[in-house]
């Protein structure tokens, strides 16, 4: 990629300012304004507000900054794209873990035990998790591992449709627990028995029949959305040099999913496990026409990881009626100047950030306003800008 | 010198509470000491154990529960349809449709539902006893009235492909049921709902 001459137009050098933006009120109703958390993986207890546009989390490795990003989005979605296993998120040594926080004016809370979890919306008990999450505000996580979803295997990129296609369609969730249920069933009773039972095959494969349909059409129809902005996307971080492509490969073609695994017997019957279906779904990327995996340099597939997420930022935000909450999890230090201020200007405008980073030199070019944070072994205290510059 | 646990008969007592479902090793404990904080408490639970072991039986055709030396009260009424039974998991689910008032045929118990993942296979339900009975029945219809629960769905689409080979009309309850639950959480209205508008598989 053509290095871009530094425009001293756009831009102008600002140092961090812990001075709060202006912003208007609209913004602030749509937003995130505190955090708190109580036995949260390292914290103790720890309560920090939040900046309408941006807080940065300063601090070394394993310190916590991530935590409290996730905690962000445990309480806006119930879900870590840290962990699947929700004991992880306690304190060791506590029982239960709570996460609470001002959302759009509203006290939204969530708390877990090792076996149950409790929601509420400004104080009122919310019985279905279904009910809160549609109560909630929409996420965007960005981070290092993002470049698996050009490096990696398909089921990074399986992690993003279903990141994004959760927060949009009510059924996705569901049909998505129910399908990952049903196919480990099956795939159990392939590998089971010396003679496969292929009755008690078949009779998973109508329960994922359901599952698959709904799947399937929930992520094409967010790849739909997902595709033109991409491309947009990465045309204007590459500075119109490059067309990147994105689309949706479903693990199973015909309309029935059951119909397709029944016509494979014989492969099955010789890999012992569920031929064709959502979890064989994969997306390609092209770059110029090429598989952007094999033929494009780290710099162009980090370009196209990141046009992906703001991509995803932006379908959510239309789908939603207002932008996500982004969660930058260090992402600014690996980018150079150019991208990275490609990539702020991307991001919608009004947007609230959290943004964790080790280092702020990256900052010191940047416009970066907002609430810093020193983050240190699990305690987070607000520093004052020329402290740390 | 060995650690201090307690004595041999209550560290038993423990582990045969820890086989209880629902109940870790912390319950199972809770559960002891509230048994021996009185002495009067485990009498009578000592005598209902004993009680049921000699005096209740499962029906070897429906599976729900007789007294000994009874006649099972759903086989043997004469004045309940004999050609059309009700696929159930538990016995409770018996009870639950019986309330509901919406069905006059007979049941059959399952005791479960396929599942591989919790080790569960066809031979562990009663699934051969109930193809000799819709047989020796000449039944017509067979509602599965199991869960609508992946293991419940994948049991119903199981004994569909058996009994339809059969020549029998297979159907499955209504809409109305919340989706993944099982029959306890049901309420008796929305069965009686779900009974009338079984649907054909
Ligand atoms: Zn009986």
């Amino acid at each position: 990629m053509p290095a871009r001459p530094a425009n001293s137009t756009e831009n102008p050098a600002t140092r961090v300012s812990t001075r709060p933006l202006p912003f208007s009120p609209a913004f602030c109703s749509r937003m995130l304004s505190d955090l708190l958390l109580r036995d949260f993986r390292c914290f103790t207890e720890c309560r920090v507000p939040l900046h309408p546009e941006t807080t940065l989390f300063i601090g070394r490795n394993a310190q916590g900054k991530t935590s409290l990003m996730e905690a962000a989005c445990v309480l806006l979605r119930l879900q870590s794209p840290r962990t699947s296993q929700k004991g992880e998120l306690i304190r060791l040594g506590a029982t239960t873990m709570l996460v609470e926080g001002t959302l759009d004016g509203k006290k939204v809370r969530c708390a877990q035990s090792a076996t149950a979890r409790r929601l509420a919306i400004d104080g009122a008990v919310c019985g279905r998790s279904g009910d809160y999450l549609a109560q909630s505000g929409l996420v965007v996580w960005m981070d290092h591992r993002d470049m698996n979803l050009l490096r990696g295997g398909a089921e990074h990129r399986r992690r993003y449709l279903d990141f994004a296609a959760s927060q949009m369609f009510p059924d996705y969730l569901k049909a998505l627990r129910g399908y990952e249920r049903a196919v480990r069933g099956r795939n159990y009773v392939l590998k089971r028995d010396a003679v496969i039972q292929w009755r008690q095959a078949d009779a998973f494969a109508g329960v994922m029949d359901e599952f698959a349909q709904v799947l399937r059409d929930r992520r094409q129809s967010l790849m739909d959305s997902v595709r033109p902005h991409v491309a947009k996307v990465h045309h204007d971080l590459s500075t119109g040099a490059e067309a990147v492509e994105v689309s949706y490969v479903p693990g199973f073609s015909g309309a029935s999913l059951a119909e397709e695994l029944a016509a494979r017997r014989d492969e099955e019957g010789r890999n012992r496990q569920t031929a064709a279906g959502p979890h064989r779904d994969d997306l390609t990327l092209t770059l110029n026409g090429l598989d952007a995996s094999t033929y494009a340099s780290e710099g162009q597939q980090r370009s196209a990881a990141l046009a992906l997420k703001v991509a995803q930022a932006r379908v959510l935000e239309e789908a939603a009626g207002k932008p996500p909450l982004l969660l930058l999890d260090d992402v600014f230090g690996e980018l150079d100047a150019q991208r990275r201020r490609a990539l702020l200007g991307l991001l919608p405008p009004g947007t609230q950030k959290i943004i964790t980073t080790t280092t702020l030199d990256w900052a010191r070019d940047e416009v970066v306003g907002g609430m810093v944070y020193g983050v240190e072994v699990g305690v987070v205290k607000q520093i004052e800008a020329g402290e740390i510059l | 010198m060995a650690a201090l646990d307690y004595p041999p008969p209550l560290r038993r007592l423990i582990a045969q509470l820890k086989t209880l479902p629902g109940l870790g090793p912390r319950s199972a404990e809770r559960m002891m000491l509230w048994l021996m904080h009185d002495a009067g408490r485990i009498e009578p639970l000592v005598d209902a154990l004993a009680d049921v072991t000699t005096r209740v039986h499962a029906c070897d055709d429906c599976g729900f529960f007789i007294e000994n030396g009874q006649e099972c009260a759903l086989c043997r009424n004469p004045k309940r349809q004999q050609r059309i039974l009700c696929v159930v998991e538990q016995p409770s689910d018996v009870l639950r449709l019986e309330r509901s008032g919406a069905f006059h045929g007979l049941y059959h118990v399952l005791g479960g539902k396929l599942s591989p993942l919790d080790n569960v296979t066809p031979e562990d339900l009663r699934i051969e006893p109930l193809l000799a009975r819709v047989k020796s029945l000449h039944a017509e219809e067979v509602i599965l009235a199991v869960g609508s629960d992946v293991e419940g769905e994948a049991t119903a689409g199981y004994l569909n492909e058996l009994l339809r080979a059969e020549g029998l009309s297979v159907t499955r309850l209504a809409q109305g049921l919340p989706a993944g639950g099982a029959l306890d959480h049901v309420d008796e209205l929305t069965l009686y709902q779900a009974l009338q508008g079984r649907r054909k598989l």
